[in-house]
């Protein structure tokens, strides 16, 4: 209804835009096909063993048998839980650690050699440790997922909160602000962008923990699926559900872009 | 005439690892109630030192300052939070010290409007000219009614044209709500445009080396320029600076 108003050029202008969109998405889904397409074409001419590459139309097949059965929503469930629990109490505790470490120097500089050997420590290397302190279920992985993803989301927010602008903590202090006040009117409304970005890191190293975690020890979920079908030779199985990993991978990733649609909108107003 | 300020023979060190340095040494000066005062020295001369001092943000090595009455402190830049719109910048300071009654809103509203904010009172400082996001810093440091003013060179993030306006703003705002200001700023002419008095620092540590009653009276910043007396008065304090 307003195009009217534009001049020509613009119009060409929105129409060149456009175009240039679909054949982005065009070639997008195009090469996917196209790669689909091969990998079925060169496993049903039998140039590629089927048994070690498997196939599209394999892993359609697998997945198929895995709902039949019923254990597909419940691997699936099973990660799923586990990720986001693991993501929720890395978060919340990291926020609060980071907190405690902006409040008191003392207690960062204390902290501080541990914190950078924490993170530079492989934490997979705590496998055993896991195993025998949480037994094998789910408890375990969700701890290898807050271990993977808190040391992030410390020294992401701690960063934040330190980089607030001195000039602005000197105007709260000329106007008698405490450490509460500038804490709350201060501190935190200027770290909420670094709090958008670190749950975005953090969804990243959810799935990495959890994965992880199942990889070391696990009796369900997609990880378990993976090592599984690994030792048994079942590569149809590794390759179904690498490909569902992707696919809640993607979704939840999604999730999270849409999430900070909202929570900047809601902070622009 | 009361004074609101008081330094006597004030000393401050700053520490750090490397040792420590003299910002300030012996100082000694004040404020009375209603006056303009401009601080100049060299730069680096510690001269945010003397006003953080005056603020009580620092607490001096020797010496005594008296404060009477609260302040208000005004930095280079408006340190307006992005994330508040004006209206709620401006009630920073009365959320901070839990003044919270209707009556000091409505204040700091009125203040807001009488001084052309009024319209701009629900935008957000992104949205504003450098101008006037000075001038709502203005506005937020007299919401709290503060006796005394400290100016920690407001102007100089402006460009020329911003700052001879909005200079000129905040003197009058200053005049007509007859509040005491503490000036620190290296540019010369804008001491002798705004200031009824002005104290010449040494370069550190920082001295009064001199003071001088300017006697332009309630003449306006920009037709002070113009009088023939405000050259003089220049190349006296540029003699001064760089002796």
């Amino acid at each position: 209804m307003k195009h009217t108003a534009y001049s020509k050029e613009h119009a060409r202008f929105l129409i060149k835009r456009r175009k240039n969109l679909t054949l982005v998405w065009t070639l997008r889904i195009g090469v996917l096909a196209l790669l689909l397409g091969l990998w079925e074409l060169v496993t049903a001419c039998g140039w590629v063993d089927p048994f070690i590459m498997s196939s599209p139309s394999r892993i359609a097949k697998t997945i198929a048998s895995l709902y039949a059965d019923g254990s597909l929503f419940y691997h699936i469930g099973v990660t799923l839980w586990e990720t986001l629990a693991g993501f929720a109490i890395a978060v919340v505790l990291g926020f609060a650690v980071a907190l405690l470490l902006w409040w008191s120097e003392t207690v960062r500089k204390v902290l501080e050699p541990y914190i950078v050997v924490l993170n530079a420590l492989p934490k997979i290397a705590l496998g055993p440790l896991i195993i025998v302190w949480f037994g094998t279920g789910s408890e375990a992985i969700v701890f290898m997922t807050v271990l993977v993803g808190i040391i992030v989301a410390i020294l992401h927010m701690l960063s934040a909160f330190i980089a607030t602008d001195p000039n602005k903590i000197l105007l709260m202090r000329s106007l008698g602000a405490g450490k509460w006040q500038i804490l709350f009117k201060l501190v935190l409304p200027s770290s909420y962008p670094a709090l958008i970005s670190m749950l975005k890191v953090s969804v990243g190293m959810a799935w990495i923990g959890s994965i992880m975690g199942e990889y070391i020890v696990s009796r369900a979920g997609l990880g378990y699926l993976i090592v599984y079908g690994g030792q048994v030779f079942k590569l149809d199985l590794v390759m179904s559900a690498t490909f569902l990993l992707c696919l809640l991978a993607a979704g939840m990733y999604a999730l999270v872009v849409l999430l900070e649609k909202i929570l900047v909108k809601n902070a622009e107003r | 005439m009361k004074n609101i300020l008081q330094f006597q023979s004030v000393t401050y060190i700053y520490h750090t690892v490397r040792g420590e340095l003299i910002a300030a040494k012996d100082v000694t000066f004040s404020v009375g109630e209603g006056e303009f005062v401009a601080v100049i020295g060299p730069s680096g001369c510690g001269k945010t030192t003397i006003l953080s001092l005056a603020a009580g943000l620092l607490k001096p090595s020797d010496g005594t300052i008296e404060r009477s009455g609260t302040f208000g402190y005004m930095l280079q830049k408006d340190e307006l939070f992005p994330w508040r719109t004006i209206e709620k910048n401006i009630y920073l300071p009365l959320e901070v010290r839990r003044q919270r009654s209707p009556q000091q809103r409505e204040r700091a509203v009125a203040l807001a409007e009488k001084y052309g904010l009024g319209d701009f009172l629900k935008s957000y400082p992104a949205q504003l000219s450098g101008g006037m996001r000075q001038r709502a810093a203005l506005i937020r440091t007299l919401a709290a009614d503060p006796d005394l003013l400290l100016l920690d060179e407001p102007f100089s993030a402006l460009d020329y044209q911003t700052r001879l306006n909005v200079c000129e703003d905040v003197a009058n705002i200053i005049r007509s709500e007859k509040k005491t200001a503490l000036l620190i700023t290296h540019d010369i002419s804008e001491a002798i445009s705004l200031a009824d008095r002005i104290l010449v620092l040494s370069a550190r540590p920082a001295r009064v080396l001199h003071t001088h009653t300017l006697d332009f009276g309630g003449v306006p910043p920009l037709r002070r320029r113009e009088l023939p007396a405000f050259s003089g008065w220049f190349e006296r304090l540029w003699g001064e600076l760089n002796t």
